[in-house]
């Protein structure tokens, strides 16, 4: 298979290129940025001789270049920096606090694709009518929405006044075993709704759109023609040719997904990196806002990356 | 203008409400697939008719319901912004009843210091339509710029093809969240961040109408009658993508409202002007997000209609400047 190997090494090469743009992009704002570079690695609170002492330590008189390297060298070896207000490495700082945003948007995700390719599906099969417009009009909401509106609107009414989801925090403290589990998912499911309703509308739009471009090609007329059923044709012919541009899209969203995140984690107090970025931002924690952009970048690109190679196994057409 | 004749290679009914919202992409650009048939690319046709395309595009505008109403409520909001001193006096100090439901006295409420709701909701219309129109202004100048010469220069094309997609590859909430921290969140700081990382997608959905409109016959015609790129450009280009330009203001400006709310729910607005953002922020400063339920619903719906409106208006423009649209209505 010469034309997937050289699919997978031209997207690896590109997953590879983003990462370093990335974080030569932080590297250099943080150095060039008007206002004292300084306040990367040095905190503002510290007095002028320790400040001094650190900016020394950590070489930040050397040339610029030289730092660039150096810094480089650093992110291969996975090192952070250290957090001010935590005294440990960022890296493990965040890493533990990873798999909470993964578990978030990975749900948030399933939750999309569970409603949305039915909706889309809907809509498009009944192009024009009441229903479609009904849902077309839902999606460009869903759009307008702003994420920590929606977080608080379903914390509200479906954990407040109704108490049917904990309002708060990934998992009771004092249950084990089974029941732990089951105390994860239940205060997974505000959240991950909260993340999955902003993210629903763009999804339905885009595979409405697809699904009736690809109905009205020629394959799906010869199906017809040759008599097999409608709802055939539409779930099996037309939906998965649909579903490649709307995962592409999907694949295009991460990184407004990652951000939705990051304020849904802020509302439901979600041990995720999004809710240590909160943290950092109100103790002006920069090494840790630094690491968590290039923490979530490095997500972003691998998951990229995985949907790539599982559509380039899955449909030859991507592998040009 | 008569309706231009349909080109045979027609799509399929193209949805009246594309994803527009999504960036526009070839297919939000009808222009786009029509001016690969020679002879009738419908934006250029237009745009060379001048005025009376405008007047024909405002025309089958005002017949879309949705979109009055949406160009309406705009106007509303920027009444507001303008008005915010006759409506209601500048919240500030503490107030004796706190954390007052809505009243008559206090239409939307007090929040845990006492301040009126209404009056920062009022107020916030402000910041928030202002850093919208800033940002959404910086980026679409940068973003045309960007695009059009990358479509005019193909050699500058590869490059800026590989920015604008490392940029909106990037989770860019985060991006913006660590430099608006490190330079200190000042209108101006937000407005600026907002926009250095806005532009790519501009540039992405002008860049793929530029490129094809740069194969066009009538711009080798008039690379024979002038040496002038400016000339060109300034003259034949960039009215070319004007109404992909236009579409794109409105959705960047409520992409840009949404970004600073965001940052400023994170602590990261201005300390010292109030907008939408930051009503919801000392909400959740307070703890009072979840009991005090005016805090977060009246500054929400304020979010909920700049940008819903601004969706709903470039959806209806975009249909109405496609002469293919209009015919079929």
């Amino acid at each position: 298979m010469p034309a997937l190997a050289s699919f997978t090494l031209r997207r690896l090469a590109r997953g590879l290129v983003t990462v370093w743009f990335a974080v030569t992009v932080t590297f250099l704002l943080l150095r060039l940025l008007p206002g004292d570079p300084a306040l990367a690695i040095a905190s503002p609170t510290m007095t002028e001789e320790t400040r001094a002492a650190v900016l020394e330590r950590y070489g930040l008189a050397d040339p610029l270049v030289v730092q660039y390297g150096r810094y480089l060298l650093a992110l291969v070896q996975g090192d952070l920096g250290t957090s001010f207000t935590q005294g440990q490495p960022v890296s493990s700082v965040l890493l533990e606090r990873l798999p909470w945003t993964l578990l978030l948007t990975g749900a948030a995700l399933v939750v999309t694709v569970l409603v949305g390719i039915p909706l889309g599906v809907l809509a498009a099969a009944r192009a024009g009518s009441g229903l479609d417009r009904l849902v077309q009009g839902l999606g460009v909401t869903g759009q307008s929405l702003f994420v920590p509106s929606v977080g608080v609107l379903l914390l509200y009414v479906l954990g407040l006044q109704l108490g049917w989801f904990p309002i708060g925090g990934a998992y009771d403290r004092d249950v084990y075993g089974g029941e732990w589990y089951l105390s994860v998912l239940r205060h997974l499911a505000l959240p991950a709704l909260s993340l999955a309703l902003v993210q629903l509308g763009a999804y339905v739009i885009t595979l409405r759109s697809t699904l009736i471009e690809a109905l009205g090609e020629d394959y799906c007329a010869l199906a017809r023609a040759g008599g097999i059923p409608y709802r055939r044709v539409l779930w099996k012919h037309a939906l998965r040719n649909a579903l490649l541009p709307t995962t592409t899209l999907v694949g295009l969203q991460l990184g407004f997904l990652v951000g939705g995140a990051v304020l849904t984690e802020t509302v439901y107090a979600y041990p995720g990196v999004g809710r240590g970025i909160y943290e950092a931002v109100t103790q002006l924690d920069f090494p840790v806002l630094q690491g968590a952009f290039v923490l979530l970048a490095v997500t972003v690109v691998v998951a990229n990356l995985l949907t790539d190679l599982v559509y380039g196994l899955l449909d030859p057409r991507v592998r040009t | 203008m008569a309706a231009p004749t349909r080109p045979s290679a027609q799509q399929p009914s193209e949805p009246s409400v594309d994803p527009a919202a999504e960036g526009a992409t070839v297919e939000g650009v009808p222009g786009a697939q029509a001016a690969a048939v020679p002879g009738a690319p419908a934006d250029v046709e237009q745009v060379a008719a001048g005025g009376s395309a405008a007047r024909d595009t405002w025309r089958a505008f005002r017949r879309q319901p949705l979109g009055v109403l949406s160009l309406g409520v705009l106007g509303v909001l920027v009444a507001v912004a303008v008005l915010a001193p006759v409506l209601a006096d500048y919240p500030s100090g503490t107030g004796s009843s706190v954390l007052a439901p809505p009243s008559a006295q206090h239409w939307f409420g007090t929040d845990n210091l006492g301040r009126d709701v209404f009056a920062q909701v009022v107020w916030g219309s402000r910041s928030s339509l202002l850093v919208a129109a800033g940002a959404s202004a910086l980026a679409i100048v940068l973003g045309t710029a960007v695009a059009v010469a990358g479509a005019w220069w193909p050699r500058l094309d590869a490059l800026v093809g590989l920015v604008v997609d490392l940029v909106l590859s990037l989770p860019v909430l985060p991006l913006m969240i660590l430099v608006a921290a490190l330079v200190g969140p000042r209108t101006t700081t937000i407005v600026l961040v907002i926009a250095a990382f806005s532009w790519p997608e501009v540039t992405r959905v002008v860049r793929s109408l530029a490129l094809t409109v740069v194969r066009l016959p009538y711009m080798d015609a008039a690379r024979l009658l002038t040496p002038s790129a400016t000339w060109i450009i300034t003259r034949h280009l960039l009215p070319a993508v004007t109404p992909v330009v236009v579409v794109s203001v409105v959705l960047t400006a409520s992409r840009a409202v949404l970004s600073a709310a965001g940052l400023a729910f994170l602590g990261l607005g201005d300390p010292r002007s109030w907008s939408w953002g930051r009503v919801l922020f000392e909400a959740q400063q307070a703890g009072a997000m979840s009991s005090a339920w005016w805090l977060t619903l009246f500054p929400s719906l304020a979010i909920l209609a700049l940008v819903l409106a601004a969706t709903l208006a470039s959806i209806a423009f975009n249909d109405a400047r496609d002469p293919r649209s209009r015919v079929r209505r």
